[in-house]
């Protein structure tokens, strides 16, 4: 029975992580039709900062703050600097072929993914540091026994939680979650309604960034910090996003609760080995079984 | 008040606008008619800024908006509501609305809430259908919704790409009228693109008759409409 609460406590926390990363993908996904390999890598680069202000006597609060804006920073400069001259018309029109021209930014993304791995070397060494967590990570005692869960679960999954609250509340009430929605779906429609396209896409890549941020700083306590602890995040929130469906906030969500709770239990009931084969037979299962996610949602349209 | 002079546009080798020039007066309706393929739709999509012209030049209101992004050029008044009942399925009818008013929405708070009560008063379908997602509608009850989104962003200028297509006769009657109707009380300009060129022509003052990219007639409607051998040649009938 405490096996079984365990990892339920804790694939429901890391669960919450994995949601978050997956909606990441997600929101780039849709708002600029792209599978950012480089999340992680901004991730990455925001849990060092949080992590070089906390060494340097900042409280880690200020820490946490600092590095989601920074990764909102880096998303939208992303944006600016490397994705928005690349989906330029002109410059990508010699290459004829449309699935060429998907791949570009994606390729993209992979190589923004290394030269933040590589700057990250160069300005924190490429050595392994520990991450503190604001809250006790012991298992919590009521009345002398030991609770199968810990203090930082709680806070994880509220954090979590909340931006989830306000991230539907923002796409859902806001003009502007509005705005980013419309071009998300219809560009052209989007466009001629008057919405700022470009910017919406800007902002969905700050929006990304942040969540993305967010996760790494709340994975990071569990693991060490260097500049490719979070690559296999990245894999676990993309599978999390896929089983989702990842045209689907909601779906990354569940999915990424699925693929913690997976492999939260594989890793109590089986072996802590079989934890990364199970998440990727749980991707194979779910491409065989309903390849477009669990909430992918009709793409039948009325003629 | 919008002048169009020698537009050419191209996509790759194909010339589908070959040096076109209209011009199209205040508070009038204008029709553009021809066959398929005539470039009826390339004209309105050069003019709001969705295709790039490779020669020619568009003026509005004294200004050339050449080279604006559609989203700006929307800004300045024109609307278009481009062929194949442009809605966004997978929004709610009302937030289809709310979109064509988002960039006036802090501006002119409160004339987006009338200019979008307007908008119910002209489709009543739209009201009782407020929450359902547009993907539901039917194909009338899509174009009434394009062109809602369409009017709420209080256009000078509604440029509409066959209205009628796909629709049944007495559902093309009722748009048609309504698009009449909204010209004729508020001196909303009008450029209409139809296949259909009895119902364009039945409402409109003046006519443009395009051909395989090039205008063959540009007059009165009424003229246009009694031209028995220009319909035999270019509109079949």
């Amino acid at each position: 029975m405490t096996n079984f609460l365990s990892a339920l406590f804790s694939g429901v926390s890391s669960g919450a992580i994995y949601s978050l990363v997956a909606l990441g993908l997600v929101i780039v996904w849709r708002g600029a039709g792209i599978v950012n390999f480089a999340q992680m890598g901004q991730a990455m680069f925001s849990t060092y900062i949080a992590s070089t202000l906390i060494i340097n006597g900042y409280s880690y609060w200020v820490g946490f703050i600092v590095a989601i804006l920074a990764g909102a920073a880096v998303g939208a400069l992303l944006d600016l600097l490397v994705m928005r001259p690349l989906s330029n018309k002109k410059r990508t029109e010699l290459l004829s072929s449309e699935s060429m021209r998907a791949a570009i930014p994606v390729i993209a993304s992979l190589g923004i993914l290394g030269v933040l791995q590589a700057m990250a070397g160069i300005i924190w060494a490429a050595e392994e540091r520990g991450f503190p967590a604001p809250v006790a990570r012991e298992g919590l005692t009521l009345g002398g026994t030991v609770m199968p869960f810990t203090l930082y679960d709680f806070f994880v999954i509220g954090v979590v939680l909340i931006t989830l609250t306000i991230t539907t509340l923002f796409f859902k009430k806001t003009g502007m979650g509005l705005a980013m929605r419309a071009t998300a779906l219809n560009q052209e429609v989007a466009k001629l309604s008057g919405i700022r396209t470009n910017h919406a896409r800007t902002l969905s890549w700050a929006i990304s960034g942040a969540a993305s941020s967010l996760a790494g700083l709340l994975i990071a306590p569990s693991s060490t910090l260097s500049p490719t602890s979070l690559d296999l995040v990245l894999i676990i929130g993309f599978t999390a996003a896929v089983v989702g469906g990842l045209n689907s906030p909601v779906g990354a969500v569940v999915g990424g609760l699925i693929v913690g709770l997976v492999m939260s239990f594989v890793n109590f009931y089986m072996t802590p080995e079989d934890v990364y084969i199970s998440i990727l037979v749980l991707l194979l299962i779910v491409l065989i079984v309903k390849p477009r996610g669990i909430f992918s949602g009709k793409d039948s349209r009325r003629v | 008040m919008l002048k169009v002079e020698n537009l050419v546009t191209r996509f790759g080798h194909v010339v589908a606008l070959d040096s076109v020039s209209i011009s199209v007066a205040e508070s009038k309706i204008t029709t553009v008619i021809g066959a398929n393929g005539a470039g009826k739709s390339t004209l309105l999509r050069t003019i709001s800024g969705l295709e790039k012209p490779a020669s020619g030049s568009i003026t509005w209101e004294g200004e050339s908006i050449v080279g604006l992004r559609a989203e700006e050029i929307v800004r300045r008044g024109i609307a278009h509501v481009p062929e194949g009942h442009a809605v966004i399925s997978e929004l709610s009818v009302e937030e289809n609305i709310e979109m064509g008013a988002l960039f006036r929405r802090r501006k002119y708070k409160s004339d987006v809430s009338a200019a979008i009560d307007e908008a119910y008063q002209l489709f009543p379908r739209l009201l009782e259908r407020r929450t359902q997602l547009a993907g539901t509608l039917s194909g009338g009850e899509r174009q009434m919704l394009a062109i809602s989104r369409a009017l709420v962003s209080r256009p000078k200028l509604l440029l509409l790409d066959e209205p009628s297509l796909g629709l049944a006769p007495l559902v093309v009657e009722q748009i048609i009228d309504t698009i009449n109707t909204l010209c004729r009380s508020t001196g909303l300009t009008v450029l209409l693109v139809e296949q259909n060129a009895n119902t364009a022509l039945g409402v409109a003052d003046h006519g443009v008759l395009l051909a395989l990219g090039k205008v063959v007639a540009d007059r009165p409607a009424a003229e246009l409409k009694a031209d028995a051998a220009l319909r035999a040649a270019y509109l079949g009938y």
